[in-house]
């Protein structure tokens, strides 16, 4: 092979590598996540069991079923943290949620895995979640304001900030305990 | 100038040339693309190459890191990208390094997370693994008491009765049953390959891909441009030497009538 090629190959691999890099993005781990949430001191971790009405009450806000049977959940004088995948185009989109008593005080793209759509990631959106609570309907009482080509994914952060909040609302959390 | 005659002939031998070099190709397409033109009533649709160098071929080949492990009378499977309960598939998780079962769920364990699924093949929770200091999960495994153990380097992690949080073990332990790969039946082991390569490849898809060249990959399709080129070449060739010829004909008949 000659050097001018290999050259060529060389430069070839490093303006791909920021590509191959971008194609699934861990913002913050998950462990991470529940310490921020808790400020380095989390409770034990607690348990919500899909099924029965919730379970039927998350097929319907997800328009699909969760893609587990139990999820766990952190809960701290009506707070909770909770980490919720959901799939944007393809691949799921892991998300953590703090909610302080009936809103949303955090949401924060955990993992990312999609190759385009990775703007939702940006505070620049995900800040659009802090204080959205649910409306009397169970709906997110707030628009999210969309991104162009990341439609997708905008809709699965709106679905699981919506799943979130009803979670909250269906453990004994709410009420502090 | 070149004289018309010599101008015949070179036209003549350079379609000779092209002439004999693709009349392998052009049967060898009249066969492909007649059977592809009946290819529904040949049912070739409907056959499946089984042949495993052409499945390798087109990527299709058995998983590299098929593992099997035996737990509780069934059979989890890991295929590198995918885990089977039985045969069946549950989910996608990377390589497996070991299985139990534990409080009516099983474990199933990967090098960085931990599957619990339903005797169903439900999954219950997917746990990333990540207790503060741990390495990556070497094995998996029960103690006599039934709590789950994960082997991380020198480590050893105890899980709680609900699989919610992990103990890293201060003392010794007493001999964990690790869990092993095992060789499974026959047919356990074909169902999870036939899952893998999923519907497989047909008859008629690889057909259409040998009449197209696109079996070969890029060079393939490039030498059946060159063909198509040469057939090309023959037409034209041909249709002037004809056209040279019926001349040559009325120019001598002319000739023959003075």
């Amino acid at each position: 092979m000659s050097l001018k090629l290999k050259k060529i190959l060389v430069g070839l691999s490093c303006l791909l590598l920021p590509l191959m890099a971008a194609a699934s993005s861990v913002y913050e781990t998950q462990a991470e996540f529940v310490e921020r949430a808790f400020s380095g001191s989390p409770p034990e971790p607690r348990v919500v069991w899909l099924s029965g009405e919730r379970k039927l009450a998350v097929q319907q806000m997800l328009g699909h079923d969760y893609a587990a049977l139990r999820l766990r959940y952190w809960c701290q004088a009506q707070r909770s943290a909770w980490i919720l995948d959901e799939i944007g185009k393809e691949l799921p989109i892991t998300v953590g949620v703090i909610i302080n008593s009936d809103y949303i005080e955090s949401l924060r793209v955990l993992t990312y895995r999609e190759n385009r759509g990775g703007e939702v990631s940006t505070p620049a959106f995900t800040d659009q979640f802090y204080g959205v609570a649910l409306d009397d309907d169970g709906a997110l009482n707030a628009a999210i304001d969309g991104i162009s080509g990341a439609t997708l994914s905008v809709h699965a952060l709106t679905r699981l900030a919506n799943m979130a909040l009803f979670l909250h609302s269906d453990t004994e959390c709410k009420i502090g305990t | 100038m070149v004289p018309k005659s010599k101008r015949t002939s070179v036209t003549r031998r350079w379609h000779r040339f092209f002439g004999a070099g693709s009349a392998i190709f052009v049967v060898f397409l009249v066969v492909t693309g007649l059977l592809l033109n009946h290819s529904h009533s040949l049912t070739l649709d409907q056959k499946r190459v089984s042949n495993p160098l052409l499945l390798a071929w087109y990527g299709l080949g058995s998983p590299e890191k098929l593992k099997h492990f035996a737990v509780a009378s069934n059979w989890l499977s890991f295929t590198g990208t995918r885990v089977y309960l039985n045969g069946s598939a549950v989910t996608n998780v990377a390589e497996g390094v070991g299985a139990v079962s534990s409080g009516g769920m099983f474990i199933a364990a990967s090098g960085a997370e931990l599957l619990l699924l339903d005797k169903a093949g439900n999954l219950v929770e997917r746990q990333p693994w990540g207790p503060p200091g741990a390495g990556p999960i070497d094995a998996l495994g029960q103690l006599e008491n039934g709590v789950v153990v994960v082997r991380s380097g020198e480590q050893l992690w105890l899980a709680d009765a609900e699989m919610l949080t992990w103990q890293l073990s201060d003392g010794p332990v007493n001999s964990p049953s690790w869990s092993f790969p095992g060789t499974a039946p026959d047919a356990l082991r074909q169902a999870v390959i036939e899952q893998y390569r999923g519907h497989g490849l047909s008859l008629e898809r690889m057909l259409l891909d040998i009449h197209s060249g696109r079996i070969f990959g890029t060079a393939g399709v490039i030498i059946y441009d060159l063909f198509a080129l040469a057939l090309g070449f023959l037409a034209i060739s041909g249709l002037i030497l004809w056209l040279r010829g019926r001349r040559n004909v009325r120019r001598n008949g002319r000739f023959k009538e003075q």
